[in-house]
């Protein structure tokens, strides 16, 4: 057993802190000021702190798990490393081309940022000459190591940070690429080179390019960043082993982080997502949308099943570079607090995606802001009291919010009730907008799912969003404020080890079997070891063995897992069979008599990290329980069209114990969050402190 | 509507480069809302209405699903499944929700590939039914009335920001022109494109009358579902360019309101039933790029230099080692003129066209020919304070006897240079150019190919935006050290000299300044 966990997620405004002590039953969250120019300064300050508070000496945690946007705000800063690139000749611009495809339908002034701000400059791509043949990965034309030395001295000249190798075709044959790479290093060996078949061994030249270039994008400073953290902490007495979020939901150990920095791009929202499949096992519930509000942003994910989706490969980009790592699927639009309201020179009534942000903030935070944002709308209909912003600590005036709100109202000819209203219900609709273009898209539909309110706005708009959506409960975790960092506690190691091999279902010979086997077992053996070194004992260990495979033709391939044990032409078959049944799902047919091709072969490598549970309450069973009420105040709802103004108790979180019941109109407080209860809706409280939401009449089906 | 069709269709095409349309409309056949998809499928959905209506009146029932692809009745062209095409107009596929099985039958009797094509229409029919059904959904909840007033005002709204938009340009008439290659069978036989863009306080005409008759060939475009389709997806770009305007501005039939587009019956944009109207998009890139050349003296921020205007839309086949019959299907980019605080796109489908490119390395591996190249057309971008984008160059090999067929433009035609900017480069196509090259024309029809010959194809760079003196020096030798310009070429059109790779900034203002006083002013369009 596990004496105690640090997490650490690391935001734009932020940094939440939690540690776990099963030992003494402790959860304990802390918050400190991001520091953006070295997140680790924040990280470090914020350990000694809650440490402190919670008296338990940092000796003692033996895992510290972080969520970290070190490797987003690079590529949004646009401030990587200088990266040199080596690459086929005939075929330079295959980064800059791109698949010639505009991101804006209607605009002749739009930016494409692939051209203006490239991750390789052209002059920094010199060709090579060499070639390898389709399919076979033979040599046509053999390497030119001239050109391969003279190209290196050239990027030596020109002081590149990074060299990366990225020839066509490597996926099928890495001796060219590897060639290269030996005399990068013996012409350079102090120098970092990655080849495009040890980052990502996969067919599609500018996907698996744009990888590699961003990989080595942020490298350099990933790994500045990862080495300084490791040694602060050290400084401070820290003993345990520290794990970074990767984008797939899986963590990474230091070693691993650094190697491939590229899996750590969306390391923050990942965290959001694995809180939500943690409530959904604890509270019972198989489908959740998870939908996390902040100030200027919400970030939307479908979660069915109780399993993070990830991706669709041919739909991963950031900044929109291709990435072809694994990545939890994760919609985030302009919509939060901050969101501004305004009418538009067509006489439009909008919100957002302007953003007021945190400075100057909404109306209220009195900083100079003049216009009326959502914060202000929820002010102003009572939804938010003054005393509630982070418990009371931000000073805000309620009056700047009903003057800005009153501005807007005016414009439009409507009461200030009305428009508060309103904003609510555009910014709502916003969101419902997107979380449908989530689902649907995909297949899956909204009605069936639970939302999962996190982030500091989550609860607060989530009941009117499912209503929205037509969505029958809302689940709200103990801390919605930061669901991330309590995400990253139940984090498992989880490494992707890829091989391209390419085999049609028209031709399985023993020779493509044992090939397939013998890739397998390579596979299996570098996520076995990578796993040891890590500390993780055998037992602990999860292989999972999938082929990525498509019909002939296909632009696309979708995962099969594999049957148990060695393969052979009956598993083959399986393998061709589940191919089916996967399309069949996914896009609502098969095709039979097609010939399916496996292009890829995957192993996931897990290494299970010991897990703990968040403390359970002492069952309360009290409906609308009057000892927990911290006073009482008018809140306006809209009730088929009419607006009321309802007086609506505030519930203490903090004093809600099990299966106590709450009906609506009703709002929780808690220092991070407020969740707002409408009438006809009713919440009870799991064994887990949970509040779960629902109408009235429809209870969510747990076990408790 | 959109999200289903893509999810449930059976082509490749339409799920993974999203070509599709999808629309809500009321029963005048204006467009209440659409879905973002690919332009060339956009606003041209309301032609098919009308189309269909013509032929049923107010024989239309609810659980109707109705057939039309009749380029003579709104739809952008003849269909690209079958060559003859089977074209109906009016037909129900579904009657009051009952399928139509004969219908279904001729289907299935006309088509190469019947299961992917009934996959794709019963995807459509998924598409259409969501739709039908979200819209009642919203009426029961808020009321018919008020959700068809709702309808109403979005239209109003979109129609109120058009003209706003419009507005702002002087009144007056405004007109541009410029050539195709050939009809594909009169070599040599140039063909006027013609524009003429009348403006009138908040309206706006397009009248491409003055452009040529139409061809004996299949080189016509349809009015409504190429012709407007075109100038709208271009007005928009310029009036409503949504990397500029800060709201959405809801795409619907109230954009429209305030345009005209008028074309002489019998011009090559409205040609006379039967004539054929496969190959359009040459014809109607044209009109979008002299809309932008006829309006940017009036709107300089919101337009560019002269652009590609074409696409080279190629198609190989032959049959490989084991006689089976293999096609690959290429469309070949373009790339945009300079623009106001921006050099152009560099390789990119120009304006309503935005398509994907293939993968070299999943085309090698699965179809007989090799591409040899792939990469920009260095030092062919027109010169301008903002440097035209460039085009491409691509070589591909055939490993079996076979043919192709092409249909290109812009052989005889360099995107014009803008303020003082140069023109770019036209396109070509090169047979064996390595061995024994040989030009081919802009439009090819079953081409023979011998196993081991190939085809390179350059397609336009464009032209730059305003004086190329005026590009800072060391923005011009970044041009060099990437390869962009070549130190020839830094002289000749920026005066900035470059040796060896460094910069002689003091030579060059002299040598600019010099230049600017012998050459005096510049032209408003250079070609």
């Amino acid at each position: 057993m596990a004496k105690a966990k640090l997490a650490v997620d690391v935001g734009g405004t932020f940094t939440d802190i939690i540690l776990i002590c099963e030992e003494k039953n402790t959860f304990t969250v802390h918050k400190v000021p991001s520091t953006i120019e070295d997140q680790s300064i924040g990280v470090v300050k914020g350990i000694e702190e809650i440490c402190g508070n919670a008296n338990i000496p940092l000796s003692d945690v033996d895992y510290i798990l972080h969520g970290t946007t070190v490797a987003t705000n690079i590529t949004i800063e646009r401030d990587g490393a200088t990266v040199g690139m080596l690459t086929t000749k005939n075929y330079r611009d295959i980064l800059h081309i791109a698949r010639h495809k505009k991101v804006e339908n209607f605009s002749i002034q739009q930016d494409l940022p692939w051209q203006s701000e490239p991750l390789v400059k052209r002059r920094h791509r010199l060709p090579i000459t060499e070639k390898l043949s389709a399919p076979s990965g033979e040599i046509t034309t053999p390497l030119k190591e001239e050109d391969v030395r003279a190209a290196v001295q050239q990027l030596k000249d020109s002081d590149v940070d990074v060299v990366i190798v990225c020839f066509m075709f490597s996926f099928l044959n890495d001796v060219h690429e590897r060639r290269a790479k030996e005399i990068v290093n013996e012409l350079w060996p102090e120098e970092l080179c990655f080849t495009s078949s040890e980052v990502v061994p996969q067919i599609r030249e500018y996907e698996r390019f744009s990888t590699t270039a961003m990989n080595a994008y942020v490298a350099p400073k990933v790994s500045r960043y990862v080495d300084h953290l490791v040694d602060s902490l050290e400084r401070i007495g820290s003993k345990g082993k520290l794990h970074i979020m990767q984008s797939s939901g899986g963590m990474a150990s230091v070693e691993m982080a650094t190697a491939t920095p590229v899996t750590l791009l969306k390391s923050g929202p990942a965290g959001g997502i694995l809180a939500a499949v943690r409530w959904g096992e604890l509270d019972n519930i198989e489908n959740l949308i998870s939908v996390d509000i902040g100030g200027t942003s919400a970030d939307i994910s479908v979660i069915p099943n109780r399993t993070a989706k990830l991706v669709n490969s041919l739909d991963a980009t950031v900044n929109s570079s291709p990435v072809l790592t694994p990545m939890v699927d994760v919609e985030t639009i302009g919509a939060g607090g901050g969101s501004i309201a305004y009418v538009d020179s067509g006489g439009a009534f909008r919100v957002g995606p302007k953003s007021a942000g945190a400075n100057p903030g909404p109306a209220c935070y009195n900083q100079g802001g003049q216009d009326p944002c959502v914060t202000d709308a929820n002010i102003v209909l009572g939804r938010l009291d003054k005393e509630q912003f982070l418990g009371g600590d931000l000073n805000i005036d309620p009056e700047l919010s009903f003057k800005a709100m009153e501005r807007l109202a005016k414009q439009l000819n409507m009461t200030t009730e009305e428009a508060a209203l309103g904003v609510l219900k555009i910014i709502n609709n916003h969101m419902a907008l997107s979380v449908r273009a989530s689902s649907v898209k995909k297949g899956t539909d909204p009605r069936e799912f639970s939302l999962f309110a996190a982030g500091g706005a989550g609860p607060l708009h989530a009941v009117d969003l499912a209503d929205a959506i037509d969505s029958k409960s809302v689940v709200v975790p103990t801390y919605p404020g930061v669901a991330a960092a309590i995400g990253l506690l139940v984090g498992n190691l989880k490494y992707d080890f890829i091989k391209s091999r390419v085999a049609s279902s028209e031709n399985i010979t023993e020779e493509v079997i044992s090939t397939i086997n013998n890739d397998f077992e390579g596979l299996i053996d570098k996520a076995k070891t990578q796993l040891k070194k890590d500390g993780i004992d055998s037992k602990f260990i999860v292989i999972e063995r999938i082929a990525e495979c498509r019909y002939v033709g296909q632009g696309i391939e979708l995962r099969v897992p594999l049957p148990e044990g060695e393969l052979t032409e009956d598993s083959m078959n399986e393998i061709y069979n589940n191919f089916h049944k996967v399309h069949e799902q996914e896009y609502g047919h098969h095709f039979s008599d097609t010939h399916v091709q496996i292009i890829t072969l995957r192993v996931i490598g897990t290494g299970q990290i010991p897990s703990m549970d968040i403390p359970k309450l002492e069952s309360g069973n009290r409906d609308n329980p009057k000892e927990a009420i911290a006073y009482v105040r008018d809140t306006v709802f809209e009730i088929d069209g009419v607006i009321k103004r309802l007086p609506t108790p505030r519930f203490k979180r903090d004093k809600l114990l099990a299966h106590d019941m709450k009906n609506g109109p009703a709002i929780v407080v808690q220092r991070d969050s407020t969740t707002l209860i409408p009438p006809n809706w009713e919440a009870t409280v799991s064994i887990y402190g949970t509040l779960l939401v629902s109408a009235k009449n429809i209870t969510i089906e747990t076990e408790q | 509507m959109a999200h289903v069709i893509e999810r449930m269709a059976y082509s490749s095409l339409i799920r993974e480069s999203e070509d599709l349309g999808a629309g809500v409309f009321n029963k005048f056949g204006h467009t209440i809302a659409e879905a973002d998809s690919t332009p060339m499928q956009l606003g041209c959905l309301p032609g098919y209405i009308q189309g269909f209506q013509s032929v049923l009146g107010v024989n239309i029932h609810p659980g109707d699903i109705i057939w039309n692809n009749d380029p003579y009745a709104g739809a952008s062209h003849s269909p690209d499944i079958y060559a003859e095409g089977l074209i109906m107009n009016g037909i129900k596929f579904y009657e009051k929700g009952v399928r139509n099985e004969t219908v279904a039958e001729i289907v299935r009797q006309n088509v190469r590939t019947p299961r992917e094509v009934l996959g794709d229409l019963e995807a459509q029919v998924a598409g259409c039914r969501l739709g039908v059904k979200r819209f009642v959904e919203l009426m029961d909840k808020y009321g018919k009335d008020t959700v068809l007033q709702a309808s109403e005002e979005l239209m109003d709204y979109s129609e109120r920001v058009m003209r706003q938009a419009i507005a702002k340009v002087p009144d007056g008439a405004y007109e541009a022109e410029s050539w195709l290659d050939d009809d594909g069978r009169n070599l040599g036989k140039r063909l006027r494109v013609h524009v003429k863009i009348n403006i009138e306080g908040d309206e706006l005409e397009v009248d491409v009358s003055g452009s040529s008759d139409q061809t004996p060939t299949a080189f016509n475009a349809s009015y409504s579902g190429a012709l407007c389709v075109s100038v709208y997806s271009v007005l928009r770009s310029i009036f409503l360019d949504t990397a500029v305007h800060e709201e959405f501005i809801p795409p619907n039939h109230g954009t429209f309101r305030p345009i005209t587009v008028t074309a002489r019956k019998g011009c090559i944009f409205n040609p006379i039933k039967p004539a054929a109207t496969f190959s359009r998009a040459n014809q109607v890139n044209t009109v979008a790029d002299l809309i932008i050349k006829a309006l940017a003296p009036v709107l300089p921020e919101q337009t560019c230099a002269g652009s590609s205007a074409n696409i080279q839309f190629a198609s190989y086949a032959g049959l490989d080692e084991n006689s089976d019959y293999w096609v690959y299907i290429e469309v070949n980019e373009g790339s945009y003129g300079g623009r106001p605080g921006k050099d152009g796109m560099d390789a990119m489908d120009f304006s309503s066209w935005n398509t994907r490119n293939n993968p070299i390395e999943d085309l090698d591996m699965h179809k007989p020919m090799v591409c040899d190249r792939y990469e920009l057309r260095e030092d062919t971008g027109g010169a301008g304070r903002w440097r035209g984008g460039l085009g491409i160059v691509r070589k591909n090999r055939m490993l079996t006897d076979g043919f192709m067929t092409m249909e290109g433009d812009k052989h005889t035609v360099r995107p014009w240079g803008y303020k003082g900017g140069l023109p770019g480069n036209s396109a070509s196509l090169i047979k064996n150019p390595d061995t024994n090259p040989e030009h081919l024309s802009s439009k090819l029809n079953g081409y023979t190919l011998i196993a081991g010959e190939s085809i390179m194809v350059l397609v336009p760079s464009s032209g730059g935006y305003g004086d190329p003196l005026d590009r800072p020096a060391e923005q011009v030798y970044e041009d060099v050290l990437d390869d962009y310009v070549s130190e020839e070429t830094a002289l000749r059109d920026y005066g900035v000299i470059i040796k060896n790779r460094k910069l002689d900034l003091e030579a060059s203002i002299e040598n600019r300044k010099k230049l600017r006083e012998k050459r005096g002013k510049v032209e408003l369009y250079t070609e």
